[in-house]
């Protein structure tokens, strides 16, 4: 992008077209996010679940634009371009990651419908008869949230950062991006998340397509020939697992797996769905969605031989597009379209976080009685709060964006044989899995803290997990000899 | 197979759907996730279709979970479908 045109306020003209359209795809999130809940009721039902009438399509959305995330679009190309072939387990565990849902949603939401679950900690607190347990998994899960949430702040604000030649600066960026979604968020509850998602994932699903198939076309001549000469300059970049070890590949791919079938924020949109077939069919076209991983793949893959390396790997993207002197409205375009991947998943988060918190931390664990008015008032208040924790730690968090992931994954992976015995279990001790799920999520900080100590330098989680399905089991033959008047 | 035969193979109560679907989700899990990937898929040569094979192999088991998916939902609903009619 030429940026040498007449300066305003220090900008130049590139520079502000830039700008003008990302505000414009702003202002458009604003408009639909404000509108998305006009139909929705005033409930606590309404505002956390939709009053359960999510049809086909906006579930379709609501999933797709929610997984793929600042993520997707930032780091996935920054790991491509640093490791090669190590980021094909992204495909990898999203693809099997989100199988269970197939049988576990329609089961969750028959539950909902029948005894008024709409968080996921909430049922299986319920199902397994111990309502404590609620209260950690809405701590665990606001707590994985934080660093989650505050990747798609970092997100944002790094792009408009870049694309704006550095005038608005990442803090700037990143808060005026998520005050559109707490406007949204806040107005209309999950429908505007929705509606504000189709919009969102029709927008970076074309523009990483257009961006992943010209890219290399412009700097090799095309797919194939790019992979060629990356073939003949950096072979082990198109091995898996590229520049990382198998180990890493794997136990990163199987911890990610689990944690993505627990995520609450998508769990719990098994609450919002019209019906199970509805859900079914979510899971059924959602590998459509993941085949939108293909040209972020490719545009990482095309600046593996870039002549002028990115400032950073998660900005090889916007550093290639400023470098090649492309029209300003086209890259304001891309930067429309990393906010939209960034927005679509902080909306989900921040919401359903909010609505954990009060729903099962406060009404369900603690057994505060709460009015549908008063509890949609709370969620509200406590959006507003996880917003600010989140982007102050986008602030100054100044580690990669993978590992502030990764780390989100672990803690989340403990609820995974919560999750199974509430929904499959014939025998369900709610003081056993609660127990089995304090251990696993201690051990998953402990060796966060301490990474030397994990065995074979295996992920946090999965060790957690181990521990967590070794605790369960022991429990489970301790707690069946003794008898039900002297347990806990 | 004729219509029939696979009607009499896939009927309602028929636990090879199931059994089916299980094991390419088991097969699927080990080669894009577990060591079937290093195995079998982490080689750069052959290109296929411009990609290298490595990328070729989780594109490919991405069309066929999603194939895998349809017909799975497609047998659900049908089963649904003529219970609901009896």
């Amino acid at each position: 992008m030429a940026s040498e045109g007449q300066l305003f306020f220090g900008l130049s003209t590139d520079a502000w077209i830039v700008s003008g359209v990302s505000l414009l795809y702003l202002l458009g999130c604003l408009w639909v996010g404000m509108r998305g809940g006009r139909d929705a009721s005033d409930s606590a039902v309404g505002y956390v679940a939709g009053d359960r009438a999510m049809g086909p399509l906006l579930m379709y959305f609501v999933i797709g634009a929610t997984v793929f995330s600042a993520f997707s679009f930032l780091a996935t190309p920054g790991l491509a371009y640093t490791s090669g072939a190590a980021v094909f387990y992204v495909i990898g565990y999203g693809l099997v990651g989100f199988i269970p849902f197939y049988f576990l949603g329609p089961r969750a939401a028959r539950a909902g419908r029948d005894r008024g679950y709409i968080t996921q900690a909430e049922m299986v607190a319920g199902e397994c008869g111990h309502r404590a347990m609620a209260g950690t998994m809405a701590l665990v899960s606001a707590l994985s949230f934080v660093p989650y949430l505050a990747l798609q702040i970092k997100g944002a604000g790094l792009v408009v950062e870049r694309l704006t030649e550095g005038h608005v600066p990442q803090w700037l960026g990143g808060a005026v991006c998520y005050a559109v979604v707490l406007a949204y968020v806040l107005k209309s509850g999950v429908m505007g998340v929705g509606w504000t998602n189709v919009f969102q994932g029709i927008l970076m699903m074309g523009l990483a397509w257009a961006f992943g198939l010209w890219l290399p076309y412009k700097l090799y001549g095309g797919v194939g020939p790019m992979f060629e000469r990356i073939y003949e300059v950096k072979p082990e970049l198109l091995s898996a697992p590229g520049t990382k070890s198998w180990q890493w590949f794997i136990s990163a791919g199987i911890i990610s797996m689990i944690g993505f079938s627990c995520w609450p924020h998508l769990f719990m949109k098994a609450f919002s769905a019209r019906d199970d077939r509805t859900l079914r069919r979510t899971v059924v076209f959602y590998p459509t969605f993941m085949i939108f991983l293909v040209p972020i793949f490719l545009i990482g893959f095309a600046g593996v031989l870039f002549p002028v390396p990115p400032p950073s790997p998660e900005q090889v993207l916007p550093h290639m597009l400023m470098s090649l002197d492309l029209p300003a409205v086209v890259v304001g375009l891309f930067c429309a379209g990393a906010l939209a991947a960034g927005m679509s998943t902080g909306d989900a988060i921040v919401h359903a976080s909010a609505s954990i918190l009060v729903r099962d931390g406060w009404i369900t664990a603690l057994g505060r009685k709460l009015t549908s008015t008063e509890e949609r008032r709370w969620v509200r208040i406590f959006v507003v709060i996880l917003m600010l924790v989140s982007y102050v730690l986008a602030v100054f968090y100044e580690g990669d964006l993978v590992s502030l992931l990764l780390y989100a994954y672990g803690p989340i992976a403990q609820f995974l044989p919560g999750i199974l015995i509430a929904l499959c279990g014939r025998r369900r001790d709610g003081v056993a899995v609660h127990i089995a799920m304090l251990a696993g999520v201690a051990v998953c900080v402990g060796l966060k803290a301490f990474p030397e100590w994990s065995p074979y330098g295996l992920h946090e989680g999965l060790v957690g997990l181990a521990l967590n399905v070794s605790v369960l089991f022991a429990l489970g033959f301790v707690r069946r000899a003794t008898p039900v008047s002297a347990r806990a | 197979m004729s219509p029939a035969g696979l009607q009499r193979v896939f009927h309602r109560r028929s636990k090879l759907p199931h059994v089916l679907f299980a094991l390419h989700s088991a097969l699927a899990t080990l080669c894009v996730v577990g060591p079937g990937y290093k195995w079998w898929g982490a080689s750069a040569q052959p290109f296929v279709l411009g990609l290298p094979f490595s990328l070729a192999w989780a594109v490919g088991w991405l069309i066929s979970v999603f194939a895998s998916l349809l017909l799975y939902e497609r047998w659900t609903r049908h089963c649904e479908d003529s219970e609901r009619g009896e």
